[in-house]
């Protein structure tokens, strides 16, 4: 039997778990709830196009970034040509471009008279452009942005995949007198599926959830629906019953995430096993169609918005000059801050409380609660809004206090909130991932040695784990850096961060103006993968 | 109140249903005493030292150490309020520490006690001084050990728990380690429990050994005694010393056994003549005698440096070990027959 106290690392781990589990009772709870007039219209009219809609941007993105992650994953990790070195970490910085950043680029460069009218009127003289340009808008100009902004995660879970993989069984691949094709088919994928099926669940979820690209290319999904339920026609019960469908949806892929990621461990190597793999050189046409290959998914994924957003900040200067660049960086990094500290502290003591006190119900309200990640911002805000406006009601009235709304809606701390309940899976599970290096003898030895709990979390945990707690503090900034719809409902009035900014500017038709934001956001973003690749490459 | 420096009143030790050790009672009468536990693995030995370092809690009994109960249903004081040390049997060093720092922490524990031994000491005894400023994944896991040892040696502790602490050093130098850390416990009085599968580090090491078997603490007693003398069956098969052969009480000296004749001795306990026992018969009790006319034919022989063993078979197919000085004279083969001298006289007869 182990020491089973309910200390304060107890408590402290439970209130924790409970508040990031609250959005998600929320939803569930509030699907009893009466609805108003505009469901029934909803239900008659846009219900199954919101489903319809979902499911096709769903199954377009999945296809295409399982064609471009796996492909590049397995070029730069089987071969050697050039720039293959280039890419390895190149590829990743797509993360940076948001996938409503990309449908602005996409949009501004194949327009009528957009920068591709303006490139062929510059080459070849005044002529009709338009009507030959391509036009890459509704559901194909969505699922390309999302696609291109989220293949990142196929891309580097399967790579890590490849790059672990037993070189023996490769080798043993050759042995049988395989070919390159038969290998890849027979060995390299099914061995790497789980990875793959882990990084589309994560795109599956994330593509679900969109909400900027989608509203921008104006296509009705869950995730629009349940905006304009609340924003346009007030009816937050709608907005949590459809919320719910979504959950059920996205509920469905977190398991079948978990599922394959417990597989994926079958996969990985004990240590001092891993041999390092000899990579392939290409020669002639192979290593200029390798290195194409590769180029274009840059350029499109990060170079082409970059480029475009570049171009119409200069073009367009007046933007720049109007744009509050200070506040707007103040605003985004002061977010960024806030929501590190308090994520990284608050995973940090749930995660200590979970070991030091070894019960089983915590850890399974810990698991419970950091579904969270596979839940919307969107819905995430909308939920806190309701349980506040519960609570105010029927807690807060009931004893006569003056209302709280004001300090969780619209405000810092409501929105620092939310953004804690949204990304607390990411900075919970790299803590808890730098635990599982530590082995519990490791703090009963501290103990033995005359050290508390808390000297055993001062002195022995917060060194060895400060790493990781550094990088998770950059993945969560490039997170916050782009997030956008917690935002956009959670910030007080006159609040902008670049990526508010942005969409402000973009659903008021001034793509030019958004350019200069966008930039900004992508290029900060950057700043942070660039300092993290090694990390974000290792895994 | 208990006298004595340890005291383990009817303590159930379970970490599982599986891994118990049930009502256990042991006392260290005094400071500085050592005590080692034996027996084979799963048994709970291990449960035992983390439930007297308090990692783990009682539902029964007390433990009370200097007099002052440190674990009963009712009582737990935390392990880090215990004074109590122990050097787990795997790799425990803080990994973001090199070795000498995670020495250090051991320094570090009751500076106020009286300085007795020295980093540096420990450092040597313990041949750590090439590993001092490597990290623990950088060094062997007998290095770790040895680090681990180290730090749990400097904290000064009331009552040093040590599990399997040279499992892992090399053949090499643990006869050294051995010598040198009975030197120092004995020196500086740390009173210690060590828990090893070692029945010969058991009985050089421990003043008293304690032998656990079937979810019990079959016997406690100093390691002569239970070397010679064990108290039941299950300890017999356990050290591994001889085996049960049939015989029958003949007189107040004697028994007679059919394939070895008349056999004598001084009973550690009587038995009514006429009784049916099993005699323990050890590889030293029988002697080699070429001229005698007892006969056993060779079955197996194993070579262990200062001796041979012999394993004879008699007629009733009884398989029997004999030590024989490697410096003999001649050598027996497998097959031939081999002699034992007669009459056969065993110092202490051991009989169940």
């Amino acid at each position: 039997m182990g020491i089973k106290n309910i200390n304060i690392w107890y408590i402290s781990s439970l209130l924790i778990s409970i508040i990031v589990a609250i959005p998600i009772f929320t939803v569930f709870s509030s699907f009893f709830e009466t609805t108003g007039n505009y469901s029934s219209v909803v239900r008659d009219t846009f219900f199954y196009s919101y489903i319809s809609n979902s499911l096709t941007l769903l199954i377009g993105v999945l296809v295409l970034t399982f064609i471009i992650g796996v492909s590049c994953a397995y070029l730069v990790s089987f071969y050697k040509f050039p720039g293959s070195n280039f890419f390895k970490w190149a590829l990743i910085l797509s993360f940076a471009v948001p996938a409503y950043i990309y449908a602005y680029s996409l949009t501004a460069f194949f327009e009528n008279y957009g920068t591709a009218f303006t490139i062929l009127k510059n080459l070849f003289g005044d002529g009709n452009y338009n009507s030959q340009i391509p036009k890459f808008d509704g559901m194909l100009g969505a699922i390309i942005s999302i696609s291109f902004s989220l293949f990142g995660y196929v891309y580097v879970l399967t790579r890590a995949s490849f790059h672990y993989q037993s070189q023996n069984l490769i080798e043993l691949g050759k042995n049988l007198g395989f070919s390159k094709k038969k290998s890849f088919l027979k060995i390299i994928l099914p061995s790497a599926r789980p990875a793959i099926v882990a990084g589309l669940s994560l795109v599956a979820m994330e593509t679900l959830s969109d909400f900027g690209s989608v509203s921008f290319f104006g296509i009705s999904t869950l995730t629009t629906g349940i905006y304009n339920a609340w924003i346009s026609f007030d009816d937050l019960a709608l907005a949590n019953r459809l919320s719910f469908y979504l959950l059920i949806f996205i509920l469905g892929l977190f398991v079948l995430e978990n599922l394959s990621r417990k597989k994926a461990q079958y996969h990985s190597t004990s240590k001092g096993g891993f041999k390092s793999k000899t990579l392939t050189r290409l020669y002639g046409y192979k290593s200029v169609l390798a290195l194409i290959f590769c180029f274009t998914v840059f350029f499109i994924s990060f170079l082409f918005p970059v480029l475009q957003m570049l171009y119409w900040t200069i073009i367009f200067p007046k933007h720049l000059a109007d744009l509050n660049l200070l506040e707007l960086f103040f605003n985004t990094i002061l977010l960024v801050f806030l929501s590190s500290i308090v994520l990284i502290s608050l995973a940090f003591i749930s995660n200590y409380g979970n070991r030091v006190s070894r019960s089983k119900f915590l850890e399974v309200l810990t698991t419970f609660s950091i579904s969270g990640y596979a839940i919307p911002g969107i819905i995430l805000a909308v939920a806190f809004i309701t349980f506040i406006s519960w609570f105010d009601n029927n807690v807060i009235n009931f004893f006569g206090f003056s209302t709280i709304k004001s300090i969780f809606i619209g405000s810092i701390f409501g929105l620092v909130i939310v953004y804690f309940v949204r990304f607390y899976s990411l900075a919970s599970n790299g803590i808890k991932s730098g635990y599982l290096k530590i082995n519990y003898s490791i703090d009963e030895s501290a103990y033995l040695l005359g050290y508390s709990k808390f000297k055993t979390f001062k002195n022995i945990h917060i060194p060895y784990l400060k790493n990781s707690m550094l990088l998770i503090g950059i993945l969560i900034a490039i997170e916050v850096i782009k997030e956008l719809p917690i935002t956009l409902i959670m910030r007080p009035f006159n609040f902008e961060t670049f990526a508010t900014q942005a969409y402000i500017y973009a659903s008021q038709d001034l793509l030019e103006a958004a350019a200069a934001p966008s930039l900004f956001l992508i290029l900060i973003a950057s700043f942070f993968i660039l300092i993290t690749s090694r990390y974000i490459l290792k895994d | 109140m208990a006298k004595n420096f340890l005291q383990i009143d009817n303590v159930t030790f379970a970490a599982s249903e599986k891994n118990k050790v049930n009502n256990v009672t042991l006392t260290i009468e005094n400071e500085g005493d050592i005590v080692c536990l034996l027996g084979p693995s799963g048994i709970g030995k291990t449960t035992i030292l983390r439930t007297i370092a308090g990692l783990e809690k009682i539902q029964s009994g007390t433990i009370s150490l200097k007099n002052k109960i440190i674990s009963s249903k009712k009582v737990h004081i935390e392990p880090e309020h215990r004074n109590i040390s122990l050097a787990f049997q795997d790799n425990s060093l803080f990994p973001h520490y090199n070795v000498i720092q995670n020495i250090q922490f051991g320094a570090d524990r009751n500076k106020k006690k009286k300085k007795t031994l020295t980093i540096d000491e420990v450092i040597e005894f313990l041949h750590l001084e090439h590993v001092k400023d490597k990290f623990p994944h950088q060094i062997s896991s007998g290095e770790a050990q040895r680090a681990a040892l180290a730090r749990a040696l400097l904290s000064k502790p009331d009552l040093l728990l040590l599990d399997e602490p040279l499992s892992n050093v090399d053949q090499s130098f643990k006869e050294e380690i051995q010598v040198k850390l009975k030197q120092i416990l004995t020196d500086l009085k740390i009173t210690t429990i060590i828990v090893t599968h070692d029945s010969y580090e058991a009985f050089y090491l421990g003043s008293k050994c304690g032998i656990i078997l079937d979810s019990q603490l079959k016997q406690y007693d100093d390691p002569y005694n239970v070397y010679h003398f064990p108290n039941s069956i299950e300890v017999v098969n356990f050290l591994n010393r001889g085996i049960l052969i049939p015989a029958k009480v003949t007189g107040e000296n004697t028994l007679e056994n059919d394939d070895l004749g008349t056999i004598k001795g001084n009973f550690i306990k009587r038995y009514p003549k006429g009784s049916d026992v099993q005699l323990l018969l050890q590889p030293e009790d029988l002697e080699h005698d070429d001229t005698s006319n007892l006969k056993l034919e060779v079955v197996d022989r194993k070579f262990r440096g200062t001796n041979f063993i012999y394993t004879l078979k008699t007629s009733s197919e009884l398989l029997i070990p004999v030590f024989v000085h490697s410096h003999h004279i001649h050598q027996h083969e497998v097959d031939e027959k081999f002699g034992i001298k007669r009459p056969i006289n065993i110092d202490h007869i051991v009989c169940f």
